[in-house]
């Protein structure tokens, strides 16, 4: 960290602090007042200590020791603060007036605990740093001394023995730290002035600061960071027991006492919680520092590891996981500070845990908008960590690890805010320098290249002169082509595969002479072709073209522009008439052409785009293939991606080579070359962000910055974003990620930026699909609006929310019915959308609920398609079941469900799950009566419901009873209602084969009142029911039957 | 081997067991040679499609009762081919164009110009007209009705057409208008005693009083449901013994039921989640949403206090309507019983 004069602020610090102590005094009991006559100078003083506690627990801060320090001493001895502090301070002023007092008790707690840790620089400065400020050196050092000095014993002693004892019962402990309260509790007993045991106590936790300033200022942040987060976890059991303290915010010197006890004692006696424990772990520490010297506190940090490792043993994952999901706690409730452009150029920046107002998003943005990096994970080279609520634990092991400097959000900002743009070491200037100087290097580099083909050109053109052939200038060209890699160096990214690829091009020759028998180093020598994949735009074909070149090849390309059907691969490189493989021996004779170009030993094939062979090129992959297997020359196959099905011939003949998006790292410096040489004006910042929008996508970053130059030669970090935005592909998402955006947790959060066209926007991308996917997912959420609510309320709120939703979601039917209906009434789509799934989603937007089934988490594919077909389906059944028993009944389908089936089943159906084969006769009868085939029953059952379902009441008919059941059936002949139009068209056929019919439809009818009805028994009714059914109620057995009949006839 | 309520469905006019009046007045029309366009309508299981039979016997005697089942394919503009089954005789076609759902309108079209454009060919028959039957008329779409319209004028020589409906309410006011309306009211209670105990008569038993109440009971006026129901109870308990006679409730109903009483038992999302899963069984095996919204309705009104009576029976018919203006029925099924649990 760069380091700076806290002057400014130190004043400021000062001039607050004294305000505070004043409400304060007022605040609590002038019962301390009473009892310690302190002399003037030393409230002052006292109230400064006061005030720094304050301030740390309002904070739930941290950095704030650096404020009592600088003020105290102004600036005397502590010089090793560090810029970092002094932006603390402020940052912590800023705060102050709104944060400190208004806090409820629960920040208060926190503040405890935080100022335990933090609290004591100010008067370890004063004792211990030769320095002391000219009030408090009264008071302070005499009874530091005794006070310091019995603490750090003891709590040494427990802190060892907690070492000793991770696991072990809490209750030594508990004893242990006991003793040193009780001590400290009698000093103030007797008499020694209340103020002087403020300062103990705050010297003995004070201890801390020194040794940590002396080892390092960013370790001194870090261990106050972790206090904190532990601190903050379990507030409210601690509020309850030791309320009183808390609420006052500066405690009076007894109540300070008190507290101290009580951190002591209750986090121990709370030490089986894994929380607690940590809290209480921290304390000892500090404590043992202040009597030690900075070795000792060095030798301390271990172990603060050692315990901190104990905290995370029981981490509540789930909570975190959901309260990240559950986005900043106060959205936009601090103002987002604007500072210098580059402010915080070479700075790396890591996010744990949530910070209060910003999303994580937001926070990264804010970083990048001021050149500064973001990394996932603390490093060495990690700059400041900004920590918020519930870090992850490995993160805060990890600062503490590597003693990285750490802030607060609202550090952040300030850190922001007040940091100038140019301030960056030496090593940096110098990298950035070096930088610049390469992108010169390289700028200079293209444009002598590019004078050199202007000159090349003109020659050209002089030579062509009169030709009529004309060269587009170099400025003509787009700049992919102008810039496009002419050498090695140039490529950005995947360096490694294009050095295999140059080697594998090296090696062609030899390995095709031993026959590819031999796998080489990298196993690439018994392929003929290589097959490239990855994503458009990272130069897949340059990067082909280019290595063989280098390589000494002649490339001859095919791309999706060309033809490439099986029969054209064929020919247009001669596979069957093998001249491909003719030509080596005839040594130039005759020669083969591949797309019209000759080929010869040193030729090199590239099909591009082999994945776009579709249609038109049938067969084309098979072929290729073919070729493959045979080639005299080098094959570079490109593709998109291999994994398609219709690639797979090629994934056991070719070798699989897949480029990568290169980082913008990579890209970066080319780019910026670039730009230098166009003269157009971008910051690396802005360039980083193009090409992370664009996924990598050199080609398109460069088209996109070409058209840029037309209007503008500069471009900052908004233009660059809003350009971005602008040339996103115009990706449709799929209604999983629309539904998760949709609805998630934070989709409706006073931050959310997103307007209602946008939201509406998201149902356009599949209007038919999002609607049911919103009615699919509603229920599955825990709505973010409820976040507060617990219990009954909460539930019935959610049920407010649901029915709410519910008829949004009805309501957009009826709409739907009016687009979709006979009114085709288009115009209400966005109605539509709104009422179908922005509401709905409005409502009940939150973090996903486990639904318990499998894949409970993500949303779900709507179920009402499949339902929807399900029920088409037995719909269809039903009415044939319906119609074949018409010529019976006369009820409507929805009758025959839901009166006739009932009875039925208990004819046809239950008799065989009770009686067996024994009920197979009779149930045929009765399924004859009704004219019901074998598929009819099958039909019949799968349309039952609950105890009649299809599955219970398969289990229940034994397999015996089903074969006999199909068999007995099969073996009879059955009346049949009527002839569908495909078994008519079987019959049909049938009836021609058997022998000449000049009048099919005719001998069908006829044939109908041969055979004996098995079913008649109408007739006994009435004649004309015999006759007439006869004739029209085709009883008939479908083949043999008809035969029959005819043959009789 | 047939069950009671179709062995024993009456085939003429004569035999039918109530509604005399009706049944003399439909005569004279059959005789008077002034056939009008009749609509029928009446609750299910009032004995209208066995009227109609009956009508039509004393139209053209008993051939109309040899009857054929067709498959006929239609296609519509688009292109999509439906499938359609038709009964038909001699002298009459009858068709359920709702089967095809929107495209109904196609084959009403296609059939009545077909039909009302052929003459009688048939010198015996005793009318010059053909009749054509339309089943669920209600379940029309309103094109469809408006394609009638025009044809019951223009075809009146050639045909005349008999719609068969369960409420007029859904049937726009100009075919009602060119309809002779007619009226099946349910059977009263008396009526279908006289029905069970002919049927019981036939059967060779006697019929108890005390089971003749439960069956009505539980057939609430629909006839059909009652002789099903009789006939239930006959294979239970041959004897009719025991005067407290269970009356086995239908598959669909006893599940209606039970989603009804998982709404009631708790009311959390998390429990909307899974009675939408019922219902998506319920609907899928064709019970008609309707159906399943009153029936759970009712079993929710039947449980929770007085007070609340009122308002889920306002619910409920709110839903109902917007279920019937809508298309996909659950939504709304699914949006009342959110309100229920509120």
């Amino acid at each position: 960290m760069p380091s700076s004069t806290p002057n400014k602020s130190t004043t400021r610090g000062t001039t607050d602090s004294p305000k505070k102590n004043l409400s304060q005094s007022q605040n609590h009991g002038q019962s301390q007042e009473k009892k310690k006559p302190a002399p003037a100078p030393k409230k002052e003083e006292k109230p400064a200590g006061r005030d720094i506690r304050g301030f740390f627990g309002a904070g739930a801060a941290k950095p704030s020791s650096s404020t009592p320090t600088s003020a105290s001493k102004n600036g005397s001895g502590k010089k090793p603060i560090t810029i970092d502090d002094s932006d603390d301070e402020e940052v912590v002023k800023d705060r102050k007036p709104a944060l400190s007092k208004p806090l409820s008790s629960t920040t208060r707690t926190s503040k405890h605990f935080a100022s335990s840790a933090t609290r004591k620089p100010i008067i370890l400065d004063s004792s211990d740093e030769d320095v002391p400020p000219p009030q408090p050196a009264v008071s302070s050092p005499k009874i530091l001394t005794p006070t310091s000095r019995s603490k750090p014993s003891s709590a040494a002693a427990a802190s060892s023995k907690r070492k000793a004892l991770v696991d072990s019962e809490s209750e030594e402990e508990e004893a242990e730290i006991i003793k040193p309260a009780k001590k400290r509790q009698s000093i103030a007993g007797t008499g020694a002035r209340a103020s002087a045991t403020t300062t103990t106590t705050t010297t003995n936790r004070g201890g801390k600061k020194p040794s940590y300033a002396e080892s390092e200022s960013d370790s001194e942040s870090l261990s106050e960071e972790d206090v904190k987060p532990k601190s903050k976890a379990k507030p409210t059991s601690k509020k309850k027991k030791s309320p009183s303290p808390m609420d006052v915010d500066v405690d009076s010197e007894p109540e300070d006492d008190f507290i101290d006890d009580d951190e002591d004692d209750l986090p121990n006696k709370a030490k089986s919680k894994a929380k607690p424990k940590a809290a209480s772990a921290k304390k000892p520490p500090p404590a043992k520092k202040a009597g030690s010297t900075g070795k000792e506190a060095k030798k301390e940090e271990p172990e603060d590891g050692v315990v901190e490792k104990k905290k995370p043993s029981n981490p509540n994952w789930r909570a975190a996981a959901a309260a990240r999901s559950a986005g900043p706690k106060n959205p936009g409730s601090k103002e987002i500070p604007e500072g210098a452009p580059d402010c915080l150029a070479g700075l790396t920046f890591v996010f744990t845990g949530e910070l209060e107002s910003l999303g994580r998003d937001e926070a990264q943005e804010l970083v990048k908008r001021y050149s500064g990096k973001v990394t996932g994970a603390p490093s060495g080279r990690t700059s400041f960590v900004v920590v918020g609520e519930n870090a992850g634990a490995s993160k805060l092991a990890k600062i503490k690890e590597k003693k990285i400097a750490t802030m607060t959000e609202d550090e952040f900002f300030e850190f922001i805010r007040s940091r100038r743009g140019d301030q960056l070491d030496e090593k940096q200037v110098k990298a950035r320098e070096a930088e610049e100087k390469k992108i010169q290097q390289q700028a200079a580099e293209l444009e002598k290249r590019e004078k050199e083909e202007e000159r090349d050109r003109k020659r050209k053109e002089r030579a062509l002169e009169g030709t009529g052939i004309a060269q587009a200038p170099a400025s003509a060209q787009l700049w992919t082509t102008k810039y496009a890699p002419q050498n090695l160096k140039e490529i950005c990214g995947n360096k490694a595969p294009v050095e295999r690829l140059g080697q594998w091009l090296k090696d062609w020759w030899v390995n095709y002479q031993s026959g590819f028998k031999k796998p080489g180093k990298d196993g690439m020598g018994i392929y003929r072709a290589v097959l490239i994949s990855g994503p458009p735009g990272i130069g897949k074909t340059t990067s082909a073209h280019l290595m063989a070149k280098e390589a000494g090849y002649k490339p001859i390309e095919l791309n999706a522009s060309d033809a490439r059907s099986k029969k054209l691969v064929e020919n247009s490189t001669n596979i069957d008439n093998a001249s491909l493989d003719g030509f080596f021996q005839g040594s130039g004779i005759q020669s083969t052409t591949v797309a019209d170009v000759r080929v010869d030993s040193r030729s090199c094939l590239i099909m591009d785009e082999v994945d776009g062979m579709s249609a038109g090129d049938r067969g084309g992959v098979g072929a290729l293939n073919v070729l493959i297997k045979k080639t005299r020359i080098p094959m570079i196959l490109i593709c998109n991606d291999r994994s398609l099905q219709k690639m797979k011939p090629l994934q056991s003949t070719t070798f699989n080579m897949t480029f990568r998006r290169p980082g913008p790292a990579e890209i970066r410096s080319r780019i910026m070359s670039i730009l230098f040489k166009e003269k157009l004006k971008i910051p690396a910042n802005v360039v980083d962000e193009l090409v992370k929008g664009v996924n990598s996508d050199i080609r398109q970053v460069l088209n996109m910055l070409s058209t840029f130059k037309l209007s503008k030669d500069q471009m900052d970090f908004d233009e660059g974003k809003e350009l971005v935005k602008l040339n996103e592909k115009n990706t449709i998402m799929t209604p999983f990620t629309i539904i998760d955006k949709l609805t998630g947790p934070y989709a409706f959060s006073k931050n959310s930026k997103e307007t209602l066209g946008d939201r509406m926007e998201l149902y356009f991308h599949d209007f038919s699909f999002i609607p049911l996917f919103m009615q699919e997912h509603y229920l599955k959420t825990n709505p973010t609006s409820l976040n507060t609510l617990s219990g009954p309320e909460q539930n019935l709120k959610h049920l407010e929310l649901v029915s709410k939703a519910a008829d949004s979601i009805s309501d957009g039917d009826l709409i739907d019915r009016m687009i979709h209906g006979s009114e085709q009434q288009w115009s209400l789509l966005p109605v539509h959308a709104v009422a179908s799934t922005v509401r709905p989603a409005s409502l009940i937007y939150g973090s996903m609920r486990s639904t318990g089934g499998p894949g409970g988490w993500g949303p779900s594919f709507p179920q009402w398609l499949g339902q929807n077909s399900k029920m088409g389906k037995l719909q269809r059944q039903l009415t044939d079941i319906q119609i074949r028993m018409r010529l019976r009944v006369s009820g409507s389908r929805a009758e025959i469900r839901e009166q006739y089936m009932p009875m039925l089943a208990a004819k046809i159906v239950l008799p065989l799950t009770q009686r067996g084969t024994d009920a197979v006769e009779e149930t045929i009868e009765y399924m004859d009566e009704y004219f019901l085939g074998k598929e009819d029953w099958d039909a019949f059952v799968e349309l039952g419901v609950d105890t009649m379902s299809d599955s219970i009441i398969s289990k229940k008919i034994p397999t015996a009873t089903k074969t006999a059941f199909t068999k007995q059936y099969n073996k009879s002949d059955h009346p049949i209602a009527f002839h569908k139009g495909d078994m008519f068209a079987a019959s049909k056929k049938k009836i021609a084969d058997d022998g000449p019919a000049p009048d099919n439809e005719e001998v069908f009818e006829e044939d109908e009142p041969v055979p004996d009805e098995p079913s008649e028994k109408e007739d006994d009714d009435e004649e004309v029911n015999n006759v007439t059914k006869d004739k029209l109620i085709k009883a008939v057995k479908p083949k043999g039957a008809a035969a029959k009949g005819r043959a009789k006839k | 081997m047939s069950l009671w309520v179709d062995k024993y469905r009456p085939r003429t006019l004569d035999e039918l067991h109530y509604h005399a009046d009706l049944s003399s007045r439909l005569r004279s029309l059959a005789a008077s040679g002034d056939f009008p366009h009749i609509l029928f309508y009446g609750p299910s299981g009032a004995g209208k499609k066995t009227r109609i039979m009956c009508t039509l016997r004393e139209l053209y005697g008993p051939g109309v009762e040899k009857l054929r089942i067709d498959q006929r394919v239609f296609v519509t503009p688009s292109n999509r081919k439906l499938d359609v089954n038709v009964v038909q005789s001699n002298y009459h076609i009858e068709l359920t164009p709702s089967d095809v759902g929107i495209y109904d309108r196609v084959v009403i079209q296609d059939i009545l110009k077909e039909i009302a454009q052929t003459q009688q060919v048939d010198l015996n028959a005793k009318q010059r007209f053909k009749v054509v039957i339309i089943n669920e008329a209600d379940a029309l779409t309103r094109d469809a009705q408006a394609a009638l319209r025009r044809t019951m004028e223009k075809y009146m020589n050639n045909m005349r057409l008999i719609l068969c409906a369960n409420s007029t309410s859904k049937i726009i006011a100009p075919i009602r208008s060119r309809c002779l309306l007619v009226r099946v009211a349910a059977p009263t209670d008396d009526e279908m005693t006289k029905v069970l105990n002919h049927v019981a008569k036939k059967e060779r038993f006697s019929l108890p009083s005390a089971a003749a109440q439960s069956i009505l009971t539980a057939s609430e006026g629909n006839l059909r449901k009652a002789l099903l129901v009789f006939e239930a109870m006959k294979m239970q308990k041959p004897d009719f013994s025991g005067g407290d006679i269970e009356v086995a409730k239908p598959d669909w109903e006893t599940y209606c039921a039970k989603v009804a009483d998982s709404i009631l038992q708790e009311q959390t999302a998390q429990r909307l989640l899974e009675v939408r899963g019922k219902i998506y069984e319920l609907l899928s095996h064709c019970i008609p949403p309707t159906v399943v919204l009153k029936t759970i309705a009712e079993r929710i009104v039947d449980k929770v206090d007085d007070a609340l009576k009122p308002q889920i029976v306002h619910w409920a018919a709110h839903y109902e309507l917007r279920m019937r203006m809508g298309a996909k029925k659950i939504f709304h099924i699914e949006a009342f019983i959110a309100k229920v649990m509120m």
